[in-house]
């Protein structure tokens, strides 16, 4: 096995409300290899953003208690603000959901697309445009020398995700932190966006995490995914081993819930029961004990650690982790 | 098509115009009763003199005669004689327009620079004591009245420290009378005037801006700025600011007549030979013609100064198009 690029180490994240501590991302852990594709899935304020921004060190206003970010031999959780600056935009870049508002309104899309070249390479104006377009270009942005000229709210959603696709890529990061990129576009502009991080993947190989509530897109793109509740990691492992065979009863639900083209025509699709658990007052034991079909005595008692079950998954489940198999009900 | 738009909110203006000139005239008309403007400073005419003088003046007349008969002269630029005195409307507003502009355009310019690094430390710290701190003084900044301001500072600046035997600033005028004039001797005439006045536009803009910038920092863009990499200072006085200010630009529009009439209370508590003052006393005097000319000029400017911040808007904010 490679050396990881990148890799976090047992982080928590928390934010301070009015009703106490909640704890965003609760001792996560995992890395990432040069190249891959990872997927980290799960519902909304299940952590996943939190545990990517955290690795930007931008979780602000939330507060980085423990863990590490390990990225080439040092802790970006130790690091001084302006090294992470020199690591945001450089070595990773990030993506974000909503590309309607997060390009600014008021400046020239090739000027955007060029900042992190004149921040980081120091180079001038014409020379950080000139590849700001090309690489406009490479990202499938038609008549790219004109359209750098425009304004963020003359492109559409799908060519604006491109254009923050470019502005990552300008630098070549090693690292590439893609936030539900596809969620707030239309369904046929989604499956373009998806082949262009692919294809990226391909040509810079620039590694990615690609982070999403959408198990249709990580099993496209990811040969390894972790899926997230409740601040926690529940289960990884390969994409194809977690979608036949589940480990832990949150994924073996979510994958129901999902349509499927080999599935009995009358089977009707089975929601998961109950709400995402409020995370200022979480359940005792395992988090996800309430909603769980299979729970036993023991998951409202103690909380499960991430262990191996199986020969390439890890899961945090009791269930599982005596080794019942997920099935039925 | 800019220049179409630009002729047509000049003609949607013309309306506004009559409109201010005719209230102003009317009300004028209304409360002078028999008063013919000028006469207190001849008791001794006989009642046939004053009836030529108001024949002469053209009060005699019902008002929208001679509402038409002025507007009669402005379609041709000519804003008639002050009643008072008898030397043109035109060369009162000259006379005193440079003395305005001066007192106001320093204010508005002490106001933006003081406003927006102290509406940008509000948004950046807010719920700090500092923004509490400066919040309170904004709000003391509108809620006190100026000429009581006026007046507080006269008492310390001008009469308190003269009275010990020290440095004090002159309380009233815009230069001295005696041996004045010089660059020096406007500066200290112009100290206390522009504080008041600035005083109050930096309260109104900072309060502005630090909930402008608020609104701004939480942007998704504001977040991308700081993925790239960029220095807090860059995000928020390059990314942030540029935002947050462009609603500020109609607001300062707005204030654009101020240079004109904004400072009127100001004026009248310092004795700044402006035309706000010239407006206060003629219209205690009934000058007809001397108010109007104020006036419309006023509207004018106001017109102006709102179509000015709409064509700045849209060069600061790409999103905009006139039609």
């Amino acid at each position: 096995m490679t050396q990881p690029l990148l890799e976090v180490q047992d982080l928590h994240t928390v934010f301070s409300t009015k009703e106490g501590w909640v704890k965003a991302v609760d001792g996560v852990s995992f890395e990432l290899h040069p190249g891959e594709t990872l997927g980290i899935v799960g519902e909304s304020g299940c952590g996943k953003s939190v545990t990517a921004l955290s690795i930007m060190r931008l979780q602000r206003p939330g507060l980085i208690k423990s863990g590490r970010v390990m990225f080439k031999g040092e802790d970006l959780t130790k690091a001084t603000e302006a090294e992470m600056r020199e690591v945001r935009g450089r070595e990773i870049a990030m993506i974000f959901q909503d590309p309607m508002t997060s390009l600014n309104p008021v400046f020239r899309t090739g000027w955007q697309v060029a900042e992190p070249l004149r921040l980081h390479h120091g180079w001038n104006a014409k020379k950080s445009l000139t590849s700001a377009i090309n690489m406009l270009g490479k990202v499938g942005i038609p008549s790219a020398v004109d359209r750098a000229e425009d304004y963020p709210h003359q492109f559409s959603g799908g060519m604006r995700q491109r254009v923050m696709i470019a502005m990552g890529l300008t630098t070549t990061p090693e690292v590439l932190i893609a936030d539900e990129p596809t969620t707030a576009l239309d369904v046929t502009i989604q499956a373009q966006i998806l082949d262009l991080l692919r294809h990226v993947n391909q040509e810079f190989g620039t590694a990615t995490i690609l982070i999403t509530h959408n198990l249709g897109v990580v099993a496209g793109m990811c040969k390894r995914i972790i899926v997230m509740y409740a601040g926690r990691i529940v289960e990884a492992g390969p994409t194809t081993d977690v979608f036949a065979h589940p480990k832990h009863p949150y994924t073996w639900a979510l994958l129901r819930s999902i349509p499927r083209l080999d599935a009995e025509r009358h089977e009707p699709l089975k929601p998961i029961d109950g709400l995402p658990p409020n995370l200022v007052d979480l359940p005792s034991g395992c988090a996800f004990h309430p909603r769980c079909a299979f729970k036993i005595e023991k998951c409202s008692r103690d909380v499960p650690a991430l262990q191996r079950v199986g020969d390439t998954q890890l899961s945090a489940c009791w269930v599982t982790q005596a080794g019942t198999e997920l099935k039925g009900a | 098509m800019l220049a179409k738009y630009v002729a047509r909110r000049f003609l949607a203006s013309l309306v506004v115009v009559l409109g201010v000139t005719l209230i102003t005239l009317v009300l004028m008309d209304r409360t002078r009763g028999t008063y013919v403007p000028g006469i207190d400073l001849n008791p001794a005419l006989r009642p046939e003199d004053i009836a030529r003088l108001r024949a002469d003046l053209g009060l005699d007349r019902p008002f929208y005669i001679w509402y038409l008969t002025w507007i009669w002269g402005v379609v041709h630029g000519d804003f008639g004689r002050s009643m008072i005195d008898g030397s043109t409307v035109m060369s009162h507003i000259l006379d005193r327009l440079p003395n305005t502009l001066e007192l106001t355009g320093t204010a508005i310019l002490i106001g933006i620079v003081i406003a927006i690094p102290v509406g940008v430390i509000g948004a950046l710290r807010h719920g700090s004591k500092a923004d509490h701190t400066l919040t309170v003084v904004s709000v003391a900044g509108f809620a006190v009245p100026q000429f009581w301001m006026g007046l507080i500072l006269i008492l310390i600046f001008s009469v308190t420290l003269e009275q010990h035997g020290l440095p004090w600033l002159p309380s009233s005028g815009a230069y001295s009378a005696v041996n004045g004039g010089d660059f020096i001797d406007r500066v200290e005439h112009l100290i206390l005037p522009a504080t008041v006045l600035s005083f109050f536009y930096m309260s109104t803009w900072s309060r502005f801006i630090r909930s402008s910038m608020l609104e701004v920092l939480s942007q998704d863009y504001i977040r991308t700025a700081r993925a790239k990499g960029m220095s807090e200072r860059r995000v928020v006085y390059l990314h942030g600011l540029r935002n947050a200010l462009i609603p500020l630009v109609t607001l300062i529009g707005l204030e654009l007549p101020g240079l004109v009439s904004g400072g009127l209370v100001v004026e009248v508590v310092f004795g700044w030979p402006g035309i706000g003052k010239l407006a206060f006393e003629r219209a205690l005097q009934y000058d007809y013609t001397t108010v109007m000319g104020v006036t419309f000029f006023a509207t004018m400017l106001v017109i102006a100064g709102n179509l000015l911040a709409d064509l700045l808007y849209g060069v600061l904010d790409p999103r905009i198009r006139y039609s």
